[in-house]
């Protein structure tokens, strides 16, 4: 049986009938073919998946559809755009943030929920705050340093 | 050319400038890919979509060893929404898969073996991707089990079945020799012989296996994730029975390879149901099924011996290594072969043998991984040489300069030495560099802690081992000045489109962002190997160079006109052609290529590379693999917690030969990575098998660095150029990785006096031997 939800993504209102056991990760990808957020391992261990609900970063797989009726998702889509960089996209873009990029979206929007939280963080918690991404071709360096950047642009643009 | 030192500071581009003779080599320009990355755009395997298409699931035995007698697909054919079902005799040619061996059923025939846990028995084409799992478990089939066999030993005993119709159970044995090992060895005052042990590794890609297809009656399209678009479809042409000219492989964005990805996952199912049911067609690995039927990394059982004189001259090296892998060859013949050729590490020795098996069993296969069977050996052999310096007398670092490659030396294949030997310089940066971040002797942060530093050096042979692995490029100069480069070259994230652009730009004398790539498309693009054995900077950049070069021909030829010049008096500088002889008067190359076209001229070049190598002897190796090696040293210093056997690594000086470096920061990310994985091999990660299937098909289970894990990275670019780089470069993705877990082990050593044989060094498996020696708190 499908409820009709409403929900806000990326600013835009939604609605959509979803089965009870569906998961937000799914709605987002098969049915609205947002792809940003990624389905690695589909049991909250990667954080490939992240998406911001209500501003706080979420493993989308382990959130089920239902649940965002009335809320607000944000992905990567809804961040930033190719004229208008985000400054967390510009610094993992310039400081080779990014190699095969599957893990980026959700990395990026951990940090966003990360910096809009802690605005003004240490390397060690930069790294708390990433350590729920897993990246296997970066070694995390270049992601933290880039966070660390953007924190410093968001914070002198204020 | 110089020595780099890259701080682990806040990273800005310009920082990087080398200050070389080169506009846009040497420079940190951003990566060409990663724009969409970071927008969220690129396209994976996952992210394709179309409104009528099908999904795929496989039905995989539950046997590690048996004969398959019948399947019964008939529930699953009623299940709502299930299209069709493929078996076997849906695969119309030859059924047999592999990257160096056709071994690999598509789907397993009647009368024939299951040879492992995992063998695809049918594929459920449905509806919904829901509808096709739960459809694949209504499929049966009927068995007669076999023993499987499951270790190395039984896999060799004298009276055991053969897993092929062979007389032996082991894909390739390898022999390297030369010298008399056995008269050296009773010169040598001081000899180390050790036993090792090392796990299994898995790939941990974070993109599962991924792609989609569309027939459209005549050419069939693929997108995939890969690492070799041209051996894909000669393989899947072989199955299908379609002429490569109607396959089309697209390279999808490639969420990490690093090996795992050069073998065909999906393709060969969607491809089936494509042309079977005449609609698109997707299907994604879960995040099990990628983990526990993916190939591995080979674990080895290692013996090695290492003789020397009193000074600590190495005289004699022995070894015999034995890497279990598994069902299916897929690259385990190459691997062991790399590993006899490499197995004796960046030292000069007069007198080395090195007996290899790749061994056949019932286990998951083991193929490429990053470092290709030569990190298991540094593990190993690094760690003999530490001890052998001990035994010397000498500090770890002096023994192996002391014994270093240099120009001329003669490897143990046969071959020797032209240029590009950095080793030398590894170690002296680390002598140098090292004590200014990791003090020689300083006290644990805790009294129940004891701290080490340790050592380990590596050589990589770039390119593929003693075989031809050309690779082709086109370069297009178009009307408006901008340049289209094509090559097959996979760009799985390490950053080789990046690399293409740089070289094409420099040699053309233009602007990097006015360079745009297509890579990796059998429809459009030149056959450019395997993104394996770092190879894409070496032998793909040498045809994008040659490439640029004949389309600069072109030119140069309508410059020489536009300035009433000889084409031997024109040149370059500031993105603007010009006359020698007048360098007042310019034209652009948009002028240039405008003249072409005035003058019936296409500025369209092409160009391919093979690195100069011979076949090696199957009896003693002789012969010549690479056309070039890079080279690294690493030093780490790290704590354990006596109590509970707990590592910390804490930094990391990792000082690589890469000969010139194209791109340092892509370099240094590449050596952060590489050095992670590494950790990874040395503290954590493990694949669990019991009883042929994998138990650790998770991230829960089965563990990687996380950001919290990493160290301290002091990344130091030699450059240390060879004849036969392109521009002097060679290559890094592998080299980053493969001294990494050796260096920890030294590094435990040092601060223990316990030598742990056996990786990975959990917690667990350090306490059992502090207790051992006595050493636990």
């Amino acid at each position: 049986m499908k409820t009709t939800i409403c929900f806000r993504l990326n600013g835009e209102e939604m609605e959509i009938a979803v089965e009870p056991n569906l998961t937000l990760l799914d709605m987002l990808r098969e049915r609205l073919h947002i792809t940003s957020p990624k389905k690695s391992c589909d049991e909250g261990d990667c954080g490939a998946c992240t998406v911001l609900l209500n501003g706080k970063a979420v493993n989308s797989c382990l959130v089920l559809a239902l649940s965002v009726n009335g809320q607000e998702v944000m992905t990567l889509e809804g961040l930033g755009n190719a004229q208008n960089l985000h400054p967390l996209q510009k610094h993992f873009y310039e400081m080779g943030g990014s190699q095969c990029g599957y893990c980026t979206p959700g990395m990026i929007m951990a940090a966003k929920a990360f910096l809009d939280e802690n605005p003004n963080p240490t390397e060690e918690e930069v790294k708390e705050g990433l350590s729920g991404n897993l990246c296997r071709c970066t070694g995390y360096i270049k992601p933290i340093k880039a966070t660390l950047a953007a924190a410093k642009e968001i914070n002198e643009g204020k | 050319m110089g020595t780099i030192m890259v701080e682990d500071k806040i990273a800005v581009t310009e920082k990087y400038k080398l200050g070389n003779k080169y506009h846009v080599l040497g420079k940190s320009v951003p990566k060409k890919d990663v724009l969409n990355k970071v927008l969220g755009k690129s396209k994976f395997g996952a992210d394709y979509y179309a409104d009528n298409m099908v999904h795929c699931k496989l039905t995989r035995s539950k046997h590690s060893y048996a004969i398959l007698r019948s399947i019964d697909a008939s529930k699953a054919l009623a299940y709502p929404g299930v299209v069709t079902v493929l078996t076997y005799e849906n695969v119309p040619g030859l059924n047999r898969q592999g990257e160096l061996i056709k071994d690999e059923p598509v789907l397993v025939r009647i009368g024939e073996k299951i040879r492992k846990k995992g063998d695809p028995i049918a594929c459920v084409v449905a509806e919904t991707a829901k509808i096709a799992e739960e459809a694949a478990k209504l499929i049966t089939y009927e068995a007669d089990e076999l023993q499987p066999i499951l270790t190395v030993e039984d896999a060799l005993a004298p009276d055991a079945d053969m897993i092929y119709d062979n007389d032996h159970n082991y894909f390739i044995k390898r022999v390297v020799v030369h010298g008399d090992v056995d008269e050296a060895f009773k010169k040598c005052d001081i000899i180390v012989e050790n036993d090792y042990k090392t796990q299994i590794q898995e790939h941990a890609y974070i993109e599962p296996e991924g792609g989609f297809a569309v027939y459209d009656g005549e050419v069939l399209t693929i997108y995939a994730c890969s690492q070799n678009v041209h051996l894909d479809a000669l393989d899947l042409a072989e199955n299908l029975e379609i002429p490569m000219n109607k396959l089309r492989v697209v390279q999808s964005t490639t969420g990490g390879g690093f090996g795992g990805k050069l073998d065909l996952t999906v393709q060969p199912y969607i491809a089936l149901a494509a042309m079977k049911t005449g609609r698109p067609a997707k299907m994604v690995f879960d995040r099990k099924e990628s983990m526990k039927y993916s190939v591995k990394r080979h674990p080895f059982d290692i013996h090695v011996k290492t003789g020397a004189d009193k000074t600590g001259k190495i005289i004699a090296f022995d070894c015999l290594v034995y890497g279990d892998s598994g069902a299916y060859a897929s690259l385990g013949p190459a691997t062991l072969t790399r590993t006899a050729t490499q197995s004796a590490g960046p030292y000069e020795i007069d007198n080395v043998r090195a007996i290899t098996y790749a061994v056949t069993t019932n286990n998951p296969q083991a193929g490429a991984m990053r470092g290709f069977g030569v990190p298991q050996m540094a593990f190993a052999v690094e760690q003999n040489l530490t001890e052998l310096a001990e035994k010397v007398g000498i500090d770890p670092i002096q023994l192996r300069k002391n014994n270093a490659y240099q120009v001329g030396s003669v490897t143990p294949t046969g071959q020797v030495l032209q240029s590009g030997v950095g080793i030398t310089k590894t170690l002296e940066a680390i002598e140098k560099e090292g004590p200014k971040y990791i003090a020689p002797k300083k006290e644990a942060s805790k009294p129940y802690k004891k701290r080490g530093v340790g050592v380990a050096s590596m050589w990589y042979g770039i390119g593929n081992t003693g075989f031809p692995n050309p690779s082709g490029a086109f370069v297009e100069v178009l009307m408006d000045g901008t340049v289209h480069v094509k090559i097959g070259a996979a760009d799985i994230g390490q950053g080789s489109d990046t690399t293409m652009c740089q070289i094409v730009a420099e040699v053309l004398g233009v602007p990097y962002q006015d360079v745009r790539i297509t890579s990796a498309d059998t429809g459009l693009t030149p056959d450019g190997g395997a993104s394996s054995a770092s190879r894409q900077t070496y032998v793909s950049g040498n045809a994008c160079r040659l490439a640029a070069e004949s389309v600069k021909q072109s030119i140069i030829r309508a410059a020489s006109v536009l300035l009433d010049a000889d084409p031997d008096d024109v040149g370059t500088e500031n993105y603007c052609y010009f006359a020698k002889s007048n360098p007042e008067k310019k034209v652009t190359i948009k002028d240039c290529a405008c003249k072409c076209h005035h003058m019936g001229i296409v500025p369209l070049g092409h160009g391919y590379y093979n690195p100069p190598t011979t076949l090696l002897n199957m009896k003693d190796g002789q012969g010549i693999p690479y056309g070039c090696y890079a080279y690294a040293t690493q030093m780490a210093e790290i704590e354990v917690d006596m109590r509970t056997g707990h590592i910390d690594v804490l930094q990391i000086v990792a000082a690589h030969d890469v000969g010139t470096a194209v791109n340092p920061i892509n370099i240094e990310a590449q050596i952060q990575g590489g050095c992670t994985m590494g950790l990874g091999l040395g503290l954590m990660e493990e694949i669990v098998i019991e009883n042929g299937e994998v138990v650790t098909p998770s991230f829960a289970s089965y563990m990687i660095p996380t950001a919290l894990d990493v160290p301290i990275y002091h990344s130091i670019i030699i450059e240390e150029p060879d004849i036969n780089g392109p521009f002097g470069a060679k290559g890094v993705g592998e080299p980053s990785l493969i001294p990494t877990a050796a260096a920890i082990a030294n590094a435990l050593y040092d601060a223990t006096g316990v030598r742990i044989k056996r990786l990975p060094l959990t917690p667990e498996n350090v306490l059992a031997e502090l207790k051992k020696a006595g050493k636990a708190l």
